[in-house]
Order: C-alpha cells, then sequence, then structure tokens
C-alpha cells in the first residue's frame, strides 16, 4: 500500500537510507565524493519518478544502475584519464565509523572483502534486505547471494581470528 | 542454525559513514529545481508527434528529388576507377532546367573488402578477383547565376572484377 508523500518526505527517508547507499555505491567507485554523485543522481532520479518509498530494493537498484552508467563512461574517460586515477589510488577513505581498535579492524576487514561479497554484506547487515532482495538488487540468484554472504562472514571471521 | 551470528552482531555495532551536508543540499537544490518545472516528477514520454504525415511527405518530396538528380547526373557519368582516397573531380557541366549546372562530384572509399576468386558462369577457365568497395559519393550543383548551389551525398556500393593470371 503506497501511502501519500509530501516533499519533505525524501529528507527522512534519505536521513535513513542515504549512509548505507552510499557505503553501497562506493563498491563502483574510486572515492567517497564519486559515491556520494552516483547517490544523488539515483535518489534524485527515484525521487521524481515517485516510486513507492518502502520499494527500497527499486531506490537500491536505482543506485547500481546509475553507478554503472557511470562506470562505463569513466572507463571510457579513464583511457584519457590514467594519471589522474592513479592520484585517486592512493587516497584512503574510512567507510565507516569505528570507536574502538577492533571495530577499526573489522571495518578494515570488510573493506578487503571481494567486490562481489562486500555487496551483498553491505546490502544484508546495514540495509537488511533478504536474500530474494538481494538478488533482485544484484541481478543474481538468491543462492548465489546467500552463498557470496557465507564466503564473506567466513573470511571475515578468518580475518579477525588471530585478534580476537 | 547460523554460527555467524555473533559476527552479524558486531557487523551491525558498524556504522557507514553520514553522508555529507553538501550532498543533502544538492539533493534538495535538484529536487527543489524540479518542484517549479511543470513536468518535474513525471517525466512523460513526449507525446507522438502529430506532424508525421507532413515530415513523410517533405521526405518523399525529398527523395523524389534525389532520384530525379541522381538520373539526370548519372546520364553523362565520368569514368571513375575506385579509389582509396578522396577525389575531387570537376563533373561536366550538364545545364538542369532550374539553372543549376554540376560543379563537383567527391567520391570517398572508406571500406575496401576483398571477396577472393570468382569465376564467371560461361567462362569456367577465366579467374576474376572480386573486390567490393563502400563508398560515399556527393554531387554539387551551382546556378552561375544566382549563386545558390544544391548538394546531393549517399552512400554507394561497387563491386570490381580485376582478371587474375596464374603462370
Amino acid at each position: 500500500m503506497e501511502r501519500t508523500r509530501t516533499h519533505e518526505d525524501w529528507k527522512t527517508c534519505f536521513a535513513q537510507m542515504g549512509p548505507a547507499l552510499v557505503l553501497f555505491a562506493r563498491r563502483w567507485t574510486n572515492c567517497r565524493a564519486e559515491a556520494e554523485d552516483v547517490v544523488q543522481e539515483a535518489f534524485v532520479r527515484f525521487w521524481r519518478r515517485q516510486h513507492a518509498i518502502e520499494n527500497r530494493a527499486l531506490l537500491y537498484a536505482t543506485v547500481r544502475s546509475a553507478a554503472l552508467d557511470r562506470l562505463r563512461s569513466e572507463q571510457r574517460r579513464a583511457r584519457r584519464e590514467a594519471t589522474a586515477a592513479q592520484d585517486g589510488a592512493d587516497h584512503y577513505e574510512p567507510q565507516f565509523t569505528s570507536e574502538n581498535e577492533g571495530e577499526q579492524l573489522l571495518a578494515n576487514a570488510v573493506e578487503r572483502l571481494p567486490d562481489e561479497q562486500r555487496e551483498v554484506v553491505v546490502l544484508k547487515i546495514w540495509s537488511e534486505f533478504t536474500f530474494a532482495e538481494i538478488g533482485n538488487i544484484l541481478e543474481i540468484s538468491q543462492n548465489t547471494a546467500a552463498s557470496r554472504y557465507r564466503y564473506a562472514l567466513g573470511a571475515l571471521r578468518k580475518t579477525l581470528q588471530p585478534h580476537e | 542454525m547460523n554460527d555467524f551470528s555473533e559476527l552479524e552482531t558486531e557487523l551491525k555495532k558498524l556504522r557507514p559513514m553520514a553522508v555529507s551536508d553538501p550532498l543533502c543540499a544538492r539533493i534538495e537544490r535538484e529536487l527543489a529545481q524540479s518542484a517549479i518545472t511543470p513536468t518535474a516528477g513525471l517525466l512523460l514520454r513526449p507525446a507522438k508527434r502529430r506532424q508525421g504525415g507532413w515530415t513523410l511527405g517533405l521526405g518523399l518530396a525529398a527523395a523524389a528529388a534525389l532520384v530525379v538528380v541522381a538520373l539526370n547526373f548519372h546520364s553523362t557519368p565520368p569514368a571513375k576507377p575506385p579509389v582509396l582516397a578522396q577525389q575531387e573531380t570537376p563533373a561536366p557541366a550538364v545545364p538542369v532546367a532550374s539553372g543549376f549546372q554540376a560543379s563537383a562530384l567527391t567520391q570517398v572509399v572508406y571500406g575496401q573488402r576483398d571477396e577472393g576468386l570468382v569465376f564467371l558462369p560461361n567462362q569456367s577457365e577465366r579467374v576474376l578477383r572480386r573486390v567490393r568497395y563502400d563508398t560515399r559519393e556527393t554531387m554539387q550543383w551551382r546556378d552561375p547565376q544566382t549563386g545558390a548551389s544544391l548538394r546531393v551525398s549517399y552512400p554507394a556500393e561497387q563491386v570490381v572484377l580485376t582478371p587474375v593470371s596464374f603462370q
């Protein structure tokens, strides 16, 4: 059931979902600023088309689509701007706020996960999607999403074991 | 069942970095912009244009004119060998009823495909090499009295058969 929304609703919606959306968009971007650009484009596109606010999976799919569009054009541009890309690669930006060393280690371990595993973890943990929804967003099967999630958590556990 | 529950709890304690204030401001600006645009939020597909008949008529008229002009031009065709470069030749001045005179013919060969050896149907011993050329021909007319000019450009394909002899 779609409820009527006002122009101001986007702020509430974005306050809740913005950080996770940016985290999700980081999968296809070189830096946080680019991820924010992608989220901006996708969120505005989503909001203008007046989709149901509750349709979070569609919003994430829109972010993914916008990111892939951008990635394609970036790849074309990258051939001409290889130097600038190299400069960006040296810059590290944290993606989580961590309050202690344990959280910092965990955050680092998440950031080092393979992209395809990390995106499933991001959608599952910080966006609380089901595997079926994750499958729809990423255009993969539900089983593949679940399998990647298990591999990711297995890898995280293995990484963290010496520190526990 | 889920032996990762402890790890999941730890992961959930991590908070993704908050979005920057400029991002919120940018989104607000874009949405406000769309709010004052009459079609904001709808992004309607543009209605089908109703001048289809007019456009079709104009297209047909242009095509007919092109055919007439091309036939007129080719009534005295210069023999053109295939070239792999731009070639400009002053076309013979063929007076046209309107006062336009052919002033130039340009043929640009932009593709060449060697299709190998072929045999003529009735001459089994005669071997030919078939080469297909993709060209673009541009013809120009000029009215010396008014200074008006007309230019027609179209793609063309030429097949050249060259006899091949084996020692």
